[in-house]
């Protein structure tokens, strides 16, 4: 996955609305209306979320109906959590190695 | 954003000099499969100054290059590449060394409290789409 997606998916995630919007979805599909009730922001608010997080692709938003609900999209973050793993993983190789250094140092 | 804990049976002062001096940087650096040529390691120990290094593999190199953004001997280094931010802490532990390290691609103006809370509700949301 090209490093620009991931940082447009790492971006959408910095905000806390978004992140608790996110949260909702992932239990099952909403309209703005359900969305904008346990926030204290305004419905445009809501949408202005929706909309950054439709460009992340972590939501998609249904054309026909009009309530217009959204639904939870997995795929970038499967893809952000797989980077995540590669990168802990690079870091505790490194981490084991800088351990084994550290020993060699105090030979 | 990651964290890796580890404590080390060595001074923090040996540790810190470990992740600054580049004879030490390149005994370590690359991860398992890869080398990190001393030559390729060029530090600029100060805010402000470079971090660069290699990874190779098969002949095969990738260059990386951080920017020094924090430094205070011999507890803490920040290196900031163009896309995530490194964070080394180390505390004495008793003659050892507990290192702290975080490393994630988050905006730069998100602190230190707001990163934490950007990890744990990612934590939460993985958790919901493994169940």
């Amino acid at each position: 996955m090209p490093a620009d997606h991931l940082s447009i998916t790492f971006a959408a995630l910095a905000d806390p609305t978004r992140r608790a919007i996110l949260a909702r979805l992932a239990e099952g599909d909403a309209t703005v209306n359900e969305l904008a009730k346990p926030f204290r922001v305004s419905l445009p608010a809501i949408s202005r979320h929706l909309k950054v997080l439709e460009r992340a692709g972590l939501i998609s938003r249904q054309r026909a109906a009009q309530s217009r609900p959204s639904s939870f999209r997995a795929e970038p973050l499967e893809d952000a959590t797989a980077w995540m793993d590669t990168c802990r993983q690079t870091w505790e190789d490194r981490v084991d190695r800088l351990e084994a250094h550290l020993r060699e140092m105090q030979r | 954003m990651i964290t890796v804990t580890r404590v080390f049976d060595a001074p923090r002062e040996l540790v810190f000099k470990a992740w600054t001096d580049p004879d030490h940087v390149a005994a370590w650096f690359g991860p398992a499969g890869f080398v990190t040529p001393r030559d390729s390691v060029d530090i600029d120990l100060r805010v402000g100054g470079r971090f660069d290094l290699s990874m190779v593999r098969d002949g095969a190199e990738r260059r990386l290059h951080y920017e020094i953004v924090e430094l205070v001997e011999p507890e803490l280094l920040v290196l900031k590449s163009d896309a995530t931010v490194t964070r080394v802490e180390l505390e004495d532990d008793g003659g050892r060394t507990r290192m702290t390290l975080t490393d994630g691609p988050y905006p730069e103006d998100v602190g230190r409290g707001a990163g934490a809370g950007w990890e744990s509700a990612f934590e939460k949301l993985a958790a919901q789409l493994a169940a």
